[in-house]
């Protein structure tokens, strides 16, 4: 997961003279000036060279809640909901907002496994995990290195897609998702997140999650 | 009787009195206006209580109406021009003139940055080529045409329209999308069983329900803007999707063979040259956990200019570019990742330009009055 970022430097907060601070209240209706028009530009396929990077202060998408307690009680069950057997030391939270569960792992270190249930395919699963690379600096795959890179794990809930990223980097995150569709249509994914050296000492326990998943 | 009027209102206009008045109310402002940041965050209080020509229903204020900054920098701007107008035009008051024509200059600095300058980000990580700079706080829906292998056509439609709802043709396209509900800021969350069916029908959307909240301005806080949009093309409605930065799962649909992605996001300006991080170094002071340095050291390349250069950023220490100035500002992803704040401000010139017309004026009025001083210190002797 990234490091929340630290504002270094604001230029909007440079020191200002009371003077010139006087000329902001010159700044009549219409401030900022910005268009209200379609723009269009054309610009070189980002998922084919470069991820979409994070931005300064990092919204919070679907499923990607970086573990700050929510306000938003947890999602109802879906019909046909998926359960799983925790691991020894591990203990599930009430998930919020878009996310169904989080893991507490009795791990050391920067690391977080959350669940995530989305209606109907989500986007599909390759506009997915391109999504979930992105997120730790990697490039897109095409369909071929998808295939390539999914392993598949037999659980009661049917064949989990497993896949296992690490960024590049001297401080390397590491991705470990399992991707699986349930009859009712919803599709599920389990990812544990965080810095190399901690996911890779969860990785066995959170396989065993992974290979633990049955319908209610 | 007129001409009195007249007479009283330009003594009050050049008045030191209203000098005084509106500077105390500026410093007011000012103290509100910081202590506002807290809870408002900085562009959220410059705009309550600097941007605007009352101040209405802060709490710091009690509630009570204040003169906005608007109002003041107007009111001394036109102080400051009638006192300009009213110093005699002569030799002996030149330094005057200048020091009073730089402030004059230094407002109308503030003046252009307040109404043209934009403030985005780039945020970059090692080894990442980025092409583009994204707001703060501003959000568009962009609607992108992946069908091309090597491009995207992206076709953004910014927040402000959104808001007014309505049909929004997406020109160079054939498809209108049909803003049905907008929310500057939202929660999202799985749709209860038995509850009120969502408004969207096609995508993530219909599975989620919608919450509006209060939209908030704090420096580190961020509004889930969200849309419900149907996308209309060739007299084909492609159903209700809903539209949310919340939403990581991407969206998309198909129209004649081309493939549509539908995506809120930060607003994005694309540059015509992109930025490669080539290493991002956190310097610590030796044996303790305190910054020496941050910086980032950048390939800059510029097809339209043939250019390809090396560039450390550095804090402080800015690359000025294109009309654009770069600063260092941030880093994340365990130093793999930096974020530099972008300035672009027409009038970043200004203050400089009114710096040196005061200083030249302050000594152009200390010569003058030297100089009348020794003469009458020459006169007094040979008188």
């Amino acid at each position: 997961m990234p490091n929340p970022s630290i504002p270094l430097h604001r230029p909007s907060l440079r020191p200002t003279s009371s003077a010139a601070l006087l000329g902001a209240g010159l700044l009549l209706l219409g401030l900022g000036c910005s268009s209200e028009q379609v723009s269009h530009y054309r610009v070189p396929k980002e998922s084919a060279s470069a991820p979409a990077p994070m931005p300064a202060m990092p919204p919070t998408p679907m499923g990607e809640r970086t573990g700050e307690p929510s306000d938003v009680p947890p999602p109802p069950k879906p019909k046909g909901s998926l359960k799983w057997s925790l691991p020894k030391g591990w203990s599930e939270l009430p998930g919020g907002g878009m996310r169904f569960a989080t893991f507490k792992t009795p791990y050391a270190g920067k690391l977080e496994a959350t669940v995530v249930v989305l209606p109907g395919p989500a986007g599909g699963e390759l506009a997915n995990v391109n999504r979930w690379r992105g997120q730790i600096a990697l490039p897109a795959l095409d369909e071929a290195a998808l295939a390539k890179a999914r392993t598949t794990l037999k659980a009661k809930v049917g064949t989990v897609n497993v896949y296992d990223f690490t960024s590049e980097g001297t401080a390397k995150s590491r991705m470990v998702a399992g991707y699986v569709a349930t009859p009712d249509g919803n599709t599920w994914f389990l990812k544990l997140t965080g810095d190399a050296d901690p996911v890779a000492k969860a990785k066995a326990d959170f396989m065993t999650i992974l290979g633990s998943l049955h319908l209610d | 009787m007129i001409n009195a009027y007249a007479s009283r209102i330009w003594n009050v206009l050049k008045s030191f009195q209203l000098t005084i008045v509106l500077l105390a109310l500026l410093m007011c402002l000012v103290l509100f206006c910081t202590l506002a940041q807290v809870e408002m965050g900085t562009q959220g209080a410059v705009n309550a209580y600097m941007r605007s020509f009352i101040v209405w229903n802060q709490p710091l204020l009690l509630r009570l109406p204040f003169p906005g900054g608007a109002l003041v920098g107007l009111l001394l701007t036109i102080n400051l021009i009638a006192k300009t107008i009213d110093i005699k035009l002569s030799w002996q008051k030149s330094g005057m003139w200048l020091v009073h024509a730089g402030l004059v200059v230094l407002f109308a600095g503030e003046f252009i940055a307040g109404m043209m300058q934009v403030d985005t980000n780039l945020t970059i990580e090692v080894g990442q080529t980025v092409n583009f700079v994204q707001s703060y706080k501003q959000m568009e829906l962009a609607v992108i045409d992946v069908t091309d292998p090597t491009w995207d056509e992206v076709y953004s439609v910014p927040d402000t329209l959104l808001a007014k709802g309505g049909a929004v043709a997406i020109p160079g396209t054939p498809i209108t999308l049909n803003v049905k509900k907008f929310y500057p800021n939202a929660e999202l969350a799985n749709l209860a069983p038995g509850a009120p069916p969502s408004l969207a029908n096609a995508g993530v959307g219909a599975g989620v329900s919608i919450v509006e909240k209060p939209v908030v301005s704090a420096d580190n806080e961020m509004n889930q803007t969200s849309a419900f949009v149907e996308p209309v093309a060739g007299g084909r409605s492609y159903g209700t999707w809903l539209v949310s930065v919340a939403l990581g799962a991407p969206q998309s649909f198909t129209h004649e063979g081309r493939t549509y992605t539908l995506a809120m996001r930060l607003r994005r300006q694309y540059l015509p040259y992109a930025f490669t991080l080539k290493q991002f170094r956190h310097d610590v002071y030796p044996g303790t956990d305190i910054p020496k340095n941050f910086s980032s050291l950048v390939q800059v390349v510029n097809p339209s200019r043939n250019e390809s250069r090396e560039v450390l950023i550095y804090m402080n220490q800015p690359l000025r570019y294109e009309g654009k100035t770069f600063y260092q500002a941030s880093f994340g992803k365990n130093d793999t990742l930096s974020v530099l704040s972008v300035v672009e401000n027409p009038g970043w010139l200004l203050p400089y330009v009114s710096c040196v017309l005061v200083s030249i004026g302050l000594l152009v009025h200390f010569a003058i009055v030297l100089r009348r001083s020794l003469k009458r210190r020459q006169d007094k002797k040979e008188g």
